[in-house]
């Protein structure tokens, strides 16, 4: 009896492993596509954070440059299980920034192209943005979650 | 796992500066620091205003915005319906027409796009970009 329950928590504790692997690796390829688009063209990318007017251009145009290697390393981190804690905070963290950008937007009433995923991204509308960003946001709260259960199962 | 926290976020932002500043470095002469790139599909009112009726005026802001105002003539083409809208817009389009596009302000992306879109999906010549879009216009009809 006890064997058999000991078979069924390896296995849910298996399952429970290979979804987080999975959920974790989709989205850190979603960060590391959006940093590669936006990284060759970081004058475009800093065009598209000034039209969201939140920032002024000298200061936009320094976090274009910054930003898209911070999604790539958060991206990698993600994939590669490194650094894990920290790429998963970082990613909640910017997710948040975007949110409230493009909500901000929205009730600002301006009618742009997001720019997260560099010219990949000009068709795409601010509500299908918005759409995304509150999609990945659910998928690393869910691992954060998962995380958290796990550290206290080890313990 | 506090402490670990702290110190795996501060090792990926300092990894992520490290490539940055080699970029920027690489960029350093780059007018864009100071300003935006000025946009060379960009006409200004006065300009588009002198084309008189050779001007075929398009407004990429949504119906919402367009239905509150728009300028006299202009056709409504935005990305929410634009499998919709494009066949009017055709059907007004002739070579010898300039299409003006412009969304609700000078930062407003929309209009760019929808130009981007007709000169490439359509390959329409003479699509311009209007500088300050809507808000320009309505300072200048008030």
């Amino acid at each position: 009896m006890a064997e058999e329950s000991q078979v069924t928590s390896a296995r849910r504790w298996r399952w429970g492993f290979a979804v987080r692997l999975l959920f974790a690796i989709l989205v850190g390829a979603v960060f590391l596509y959006a940093g590669i688009t936006k990284v060759s063209a970081p004058m475009k990318f800093a065009s598209d954070i000034s039209n969201y007017q939140i920032l002024p251009w000298s200061l936009g145009v320094r976090f274009a440059f910054y930003l898209p290697w911070l999604e790539i390393a958060v991206g990698l981190a993600l994939i590669f299980q490194r650094l894990f804690l920290g790429a998963l905070a970082l990613a909640i963290a910017l997710m948040l920034v975007f949110l409230g950008a493009t909500i901000w937007a929205r009730l600002q009433g301006i009618n742009i192209a997001c720019g997260c995923f560099g010219t990949a991204s000009s068709n795409l509308t601010l509500t299908w943005h918005l759409v995304i960003d509150i999609g990945l946001f659910v998928a690393l709260l869910g691992l954060a979650l998962a995380q958290k259960g796990r550290r206290a199962s080890d313990r | 796992m506090r402490a670990q926290l702290f110190r795996q976020v501060l090792l990926l932002l300092g990894l992520a500066f490290l490539p940055a500043i080699g970029q920027a470095l690489y960029f350093r002469g780059d007018p864009a620091w100071q300003a935006p790139p000025a946009d060379s599909g960009q006409v200004s009112l006065a300009q588009a205003t002198s084309w008189g009726a050779t001007a075929l005026w398009i407004d990429a802001r949504p119906d919402a915005e367009f239905a509150r105002g728009h300028v006299p003539g202009a056709m409504q083409l935005n990305e929410d319906d634009w499998n919709g809208l494009l066949p009017q817009v055709l059907a007004a389009w002739s070579p010898q027409r300039k299409l003006v596009v412009y969304c609700s302000r000078k930062s407003c992306n929309a209009s760019h796009a929808v130009a981007e879109r007709l000169r490439h999906e359509d390959s329409l010549t003479n699509v311009y970009v209007l500088a300050g879009g809507w808000e320009e216009w309505q300072k200048n009809h008030k």
